[in-house]
């Protein structure tokens, strides 16, 4: 018992080992561009933890990549590779903006609620398809997600640029053509953001931060899933199927069904990860809606190692990383997509560090089997001698 | 004719694998220009002596010598250099590859890296005609059959210069046809001062070919000796090792009504007949063991009686009703408790702990649950019973079931599978790989729910378990059962005559 | 409007389209032949559409052209590094790798030229035109004008069949991605094969995008590859892991891209007509056409098999 937690002090600090490769890094580029990285890190922080509405912003940052990174991990978690999380986004946005914009009427506990559940449907639609195909004809989950993200972008498109583009603007004479957006979602349908409630606790959140409530439905969906996952019996069928299909079958888990009801699932997770944006901040869908989310939660996912109450530590850090990019830029003139530089170096170290890690284990493994060995060797010489009676 | 120097001599050989100690203390010695078999039982240790001549595995001690000098095979390109080529039982070929490309691949001879179809083409003909393989050089591998597959393994040994060729189990996968064409083969081979290292179990084969036989047994050898000297009871003897030393405490059985039928079940895979009509049944209290060669359809059967592989026609009924062909959810509720023979990949989800691989398969059930949570106070309390009735060594239910011994794994196993009162219990190969402490367990186990009225059908590749172990026995033959025997009927020797193809007269199904 | 479809000026535009595809698509080759997927593909030409405008922004073109097939190959051996000898899985290697790059591009174009989303305008290789040709008036807009990096494109396809299929290096490519295994027990080294792969595709990602850039665009623009790369995965997956199936494959996805440039046609709206790559490869992994078959091994890390 007392190795498994050697073992887990092993992971963290291999997780921490992978963030701060990043940050050297990241040291790397900044000095690149004549800076000093200690500077530069220095008033990083001090931005971050040094002004009163960092907070508010970090929670909000990193809202949406709550929500996918619980998408991508619930998929990992059954050994499949939801990298259509950012095309299920968008239609899941798309779905939740046409309804936010077209039941009039509605009082706004029954209207949102409505809007989110559109939203998930649509994310659920887009991650119907890859996993029928997976589950029905082998088609691999990873080409037909990509393909599906794309395919997301053009039909997204088509739906703000043309077919529901709105055409009711009006701009001031002379100023500028219309915005390429669809109708503003309805005042019953938008996420009110968190100003009120924190407002109770003295604390006074700047009007231009837009945290609103999807930070807490992210926090307890997050339980929610650590609660499937690991309290329930189809948790442990999707944990089980994960990381052995084969044993899950001979006991009769049908591998298929859990593969797909996973994946849908997972859908429905991704497609209220643009809702934090849409309705608690822009209030309509455009074609300058915010990308890259799908993909920023994969790296969040494997910074959390696939667990849930992990996805939120990480989708904080990566908050962090954004605001403080933010500050970087105002401050010291260091363009802000160092954090996304930052970002891709994580994911490729924290799944190298993983796996020296695995390798690791693997060895220690192999020392206690040798050494449990030597110790019922001798049973064995004594079986021989018998043999040859 | 054979002369008596030696081409390769080995010295005290050992190679372990965790939980395994595969070859130990062996030493051999072959002889230029001989047909050398190696014999023995499966898990005898004669891949792993084969992989570590031709450089797949290192040794974990001892030596090699070729030509009287030692050598050290840290891969299997130098293993080539040397002269050892060795033709793997699963081929490695390349189907999408010409049978050239196949055979130069490697060893190309080329002009600064542009290759020369012509001449290799022609050099390949070349060989084909010196050792009378019949192959078209341009056809693609995936359209050969199987024969042919395997001469095209032969000449890319031959193509490298290979002198000393190890063929791991040639006759496996070949129609009696095909055996006679590659012992034609080899035949030639030797002529042409070639040495033939042959791995084998099936006796017949090993007297017609070889000059010399080494006989292994559990990872240590027996003894070498002269095809002259030596007959195939005398093999088998040093094969499977003295008569029955073991003998498992059971009564006589107290058979009731019949708890499995299977009639005329067929099943195939990629157009592949693999079960050609099985019939028989088992009763509840008696052990029913069914005897085979490995290879004969002892898996498909047994996965497609518990619903993992859905049969071509023919029935299975359990307690009379009809299970053909349902899910295997549906069927394990009809109570049947199933060991699969392989822990890893069928028994145990293994980064899983105890307690979640205890309850696998169960953890939908009511008594598991409180309310949709499962209930892991219930779990571990389970858990926990099944640690002490089946004597689990391990310090608590949340352990990782990756990090107990094979025994304590396969103990889970039976745990969860005999604990539902099942009707019907399966265990395939159910002590492979166990210790002896944990192999006397598992079949003391057998025998405790066969006497409990229960079922069991025993499938296993150790002939002197199925004897002492079987109430009544059923030999497998090419994906039929085709002879029955009470244990009293039949000795060591007659059985394995049965295994390798007689029917028993008159009684065949 | 059949007429518009099929005229001169439409065709040379979709050959101008294809050839970023076409030569992203040879480089997947290179890498899913050797058994390794390369998702990368996208970033590969990312950096190399950044670097080829920075290098001829300084230096010319033809330095341009080579900083961008550098540019390339500097992230494919990355990818090289984590993959083969790390062992990590492809997919999130490729993944990371398009996130890094993205960022590296934006990064550095701000840095650099103090614009994020574009450069300046940056001089490509002097255009070609076969005089005799343009005489005739259908042919003209095919044949004048043209971008150098055309011809040699076509060309690069037959030498990767040629490559593939009559060299040492192509055999022992293709056998590391077919049954590495094997290869191993032959003697072949499976690693170096793999890099090898990997970073041949790096080049040939690197110069689709450098052609993007200082030849196609004349600067270098924000998100300008436009999941090119994905589509040149689609491609050779569509042209069945073959140079001269992904170049119809490619064909095909540059005429449908130029189509729903020029918005030649109202029945359907461009943006479907776009998506018509990602149908199609959803239709062929799918099975509904013919069977899809990829080398055995590809997407699977090789580990020798010790006990």
């Amino acid at each position: 018992m007392n190795y498994k937690y050697k073992d887990w002090l092993m992971q963290i600090a291999f997780t921490f080992g992978a963030i701060l490769f990043a940050m050297f890094i990241g040291s790397l580029v900044i000095m690149f561009i004549g800076k000093n990285p200690i500077t530069v890190y220095q008033s990083m922080l001090q931005f971050t933890f040094g002004r009163s509405d960092s907070i508010g912003a970090i929670l909000f940052k990193s809202t949406p990549l709550i929500f996918a990174g619980l998408a991508v991990a619930l998929s990992f978690r059954v050994g499949l590779f939801n990298i259509g999380a950012e095309g299920q986004y968008f239609i899941g946005a798309l779905a939740a903006s046409i309804v936010g914009f077209s039941l009039q009427g509605l009082p706004w506990f029954i209207h949102l609620p409505l809007v989110i559940l559109a939203g998930m449907a649509g994310g659920m639609l887009w991650a119907l398809i890859p996993a029928l195909l997976k589950v029905k004809r082998g088609a691999h989950e990873v080409i037909t997600t990509i393909m599906m993200n794309y395919i997301a972008y053009s039909v997204v498109h088509y739906f703000v640029a043309d077919l529901f583009l709105d055409k009711a603007q009006n701009l001031p004479k002379g100023y500028g053509s219309p915005m390429v957006r669809m109708p503003k979602i309805l005042e019953s349908a938008r996420m009110p953001t968190m100003h009120d409630f924190v407002g109770i606790f003295g604390v006074e959140m700047p009007r231009y931060i837009y945290l609103n409530w999807f930070f807490v439905i992210g926090i307890l969906l997050a339980i929610a899933v650590y609660i499937l996952i690991w309290k329930t019996p189809f948790g442990m069928e999707i944990r089980a199927v994960g990381q052995n299909p084969h044993a899950s079958e001979t006991v009769g888990i049908q591998s298929k069904k859990v593969y797909l009801k996973t994946f849908l699932i997972s859908g429905a997770i991704a497609g209220l990860i643009g809702l934090s944006d849409l309705l608690g901040y822009i209030g309509y869908m455009d074609t300058d809606f915010p990308r890259g989310y799908g993909f920023t939660g994969i790296a969040v996912a494997l910074l959390a190692n696939n667990n849930a109450l992990g996805v939120v530590l990480a989708a904080l850090l990566f908050g962090f990383l954004r605001r403080g990019a933010e500050g970087l830029q105002a401050i010291e003139q260091i363009p802000m997509d160092v954090v996304v530089i930052l970002e891709g170096v994580i994911i490729l170290s924290i799944v190298v560090a993983s796996q020296l890690m695995r390798r690791y284990f693997k060895t220690q493994e192999k020392k206690r089997e040798k050494e449990s060995q030597k110790t019922s060797a001798s049973d064995g010489d004594k079986e021989g001698l018998e043999n040859v009676e | 004719m054979v002369s008596r120097d030696l081409v390769i001599e080995t010295k005290g050989l050992r190679k372990s694998f965790p939980g395994v100690l595969a070859n130990d203390q062996i030493d051999i010695d072959i002889r230029r220009g001989e047909v050398h078999a190696i014999v023995g039982e499966n898990g005898a240790g004669k891949s792993t002596l084969m992989k570590m001549l031709c450089g797949l595995y290192q040794p974990d001690a001892g030596e090699i010598f070729l030509n009287g000098e030692k050598i050290e095979l840290s891969d299997p390109g130098k293993a080539i250099k040397l002269g050892i080529g060795m033709v793997h039982q699963h081929f490695m070929l390349i189907p999408r590859f010409s049978v050239t490309e196949n055979i130069i691949l490697g060893a190309e001879n080329s002009n600064r890296g542009v290759l020369n179809f012509k001449k290799a083409h022609a050099e390949v003909e070349e060989l084909c005609k010196r050792y009378e393989f019949d192959l078209n050089p341009k056809e693609l591998v995936a359209d050969l059959s199987v024969g042919e597959q395997q001469r095209v393994e032969i000449l890319k040994v031959l193509y490298r210069g290979a002198e000393v060729i190890i063929m791991d189990e040639p006759t496996a996968v070949l129609v009696p046809q095909e055996v006679d064409e590659l012992f034609k083969n080899l035949k030639l081979l030797v002529e042409a001062g070639k040495t033939v290292i042959f791995i084998s179990h099936k006796l017949d084969e090993v007297l017609e070919i070889s000059d010399r036989i080494t006989v292994l047994r559990r990872g240590q050898k027996i003894g070498t000796v002269n095809k002259e000297d030596t007959n195939k009871k005398h093999l088998a003897e040093m094969m499977v090792g003295r008569p029955v030393l073991f003998t498992v405490e059971k009564g006589e059985a107290d058979v009731e009504g019949t708890v499995l039928e299977i009639n005329d079940l067929h099943y195939s895979e990629n157009g592949q007949a693999i079960l050609n009509g099985v019939n028989f049944e088992v009763k509840a209290g008696e052990i029913y063991g069914i005897a085979g060669v490995e290879g004969n359809g002892q898996t498909e059967l047994v996965e497609t009686i518990v619903g993992l592989r859905k049969p071509a026609s023919g029935s299975v009924k359990l307690l009379g009703k009809d299970i053909t062909g349902k899910e295997v959810v549906d069927i394990r509720k009809e109570g049947i408790g199933f060991v699969p023979e392989d822990r890893h990949k069928r028994g145990l989800v293994l980064p899983m702990t105890v307690a979640e691989n205890s309850i696998l398969g169960k953890h939908n059930s009511k008594d598991l649950k409180k309310s949709l949570l499962l209930d892991y106070k219930k779990i571990e309390a389970l858990t926990k019973q099944y640690i002490t009735d089946y004597d689990i060594r391990v310090s608590s239910p949340q352990v990782e079931i990756g990090n107990l011994s094979g025994g304590n794994q396969q103990k889970v196993i039976l745990a969860r599978e005999f604990s539902g009162e099942p009707n019907l219990i399966i265990a395939a190969q159910p002590t492979r790989g166990l210790d002896v402490g944990a192999i006397e367990f598992v079949r003391k186990e057998l025998v405790k729910a066969r006497d409990a009225g229960k079922a069991v059908l025993l499938i296993s590749a150790d002939l002197e378990e199925v004897m002492a172990m079987s109430d009544r026995i059923g030999v497998i033959y090419n994906g039929r059962i085709t002879s029955e025997f009470l244990p009293e009927e039949v000795d060591h020797q007659q059985l394995g005559h049965y295994m390798l193809g007689s029917e028993k007269e008159g009684a065949a199904k | 409007m059949l007429n518009e479809l099929f005229s001169p000026d439409m065709m040379a535009s979709a050959i101008r389209l294809t050839i970023p595809i076409l030569l992203a698509a040879l480089g997947a080759i290179y890498s899913e032949r050797s058994g390794v997927v390369n998702i990368g593909l996208e970033g590969m030409m990312v950096v190399g559409a950044f670097w080829a405008a920075w290098g001829s922004f300084n230096y010319g073109p033809v330095v341009g052209i080579l900083f961008g097939i550098t540019a390339g190959m500097v992230l494919a051996s990355i990818h090289a590094l984590v993959t083969v000898t790390f062992k990590v899985n492809q997919i999130v290697s490729g993944v990371a790798l398009n996130v890094l790059a993205a960022g590296i591009s934006r990064f550095s174009s701000l840095s650099i030229f103090g614009m994020a989303t574009t450069s300046p305008h940056v001089s490509g290789l002097p255009k070609m035109t076969i005089k005799p040709l343009a005489e005739i008036s259908w042919l003209k807009p095919l044949v004048t004008e043209f971008s150098i990096l055309i011809p040699i494109s076509f060309i690069l396809v037959g030498v990767t069949v040629w490559v593939l299929k009559y060299t040492t290096f192509g055999l022992r490519l293709r056998a590391a991605g077919e049954n590495p295994e094997a290869a191993d027990t032959l003697g072949i080294n499976v690693f170096k094969m793999r890099y090898a792969g990997i970073i041949i595709s790096g080049a040939f990602a690197g110069l689709a995008g450098a052609y993007l850039s200082i030849e196609h665009t004349g600067m270098y623009v924000e998100g300008m590859t436009q999941g090119k790369g994905y589509i040149a995965l689609a491609a050779m997956i569509f042209g069945n892991w073959s140079a001269i199936g992904a170049m119809f494959a490619a064909l095909l996805f540059g005429f449908a891209e130029a189509i729903s440039l020029r918005r030649i046609t109202t029945l359907v709206p461009y943006q479907f007509i776009k998506i018509i790559p990602y149908l199609l490869t959803i239709i062929v992994v799918s099975g509904f056409v013919k069977k899809s078959d990829p080398p055995a091994k590809v997407g699977t890390n090789y580990e020798r098999g010790e006990g």
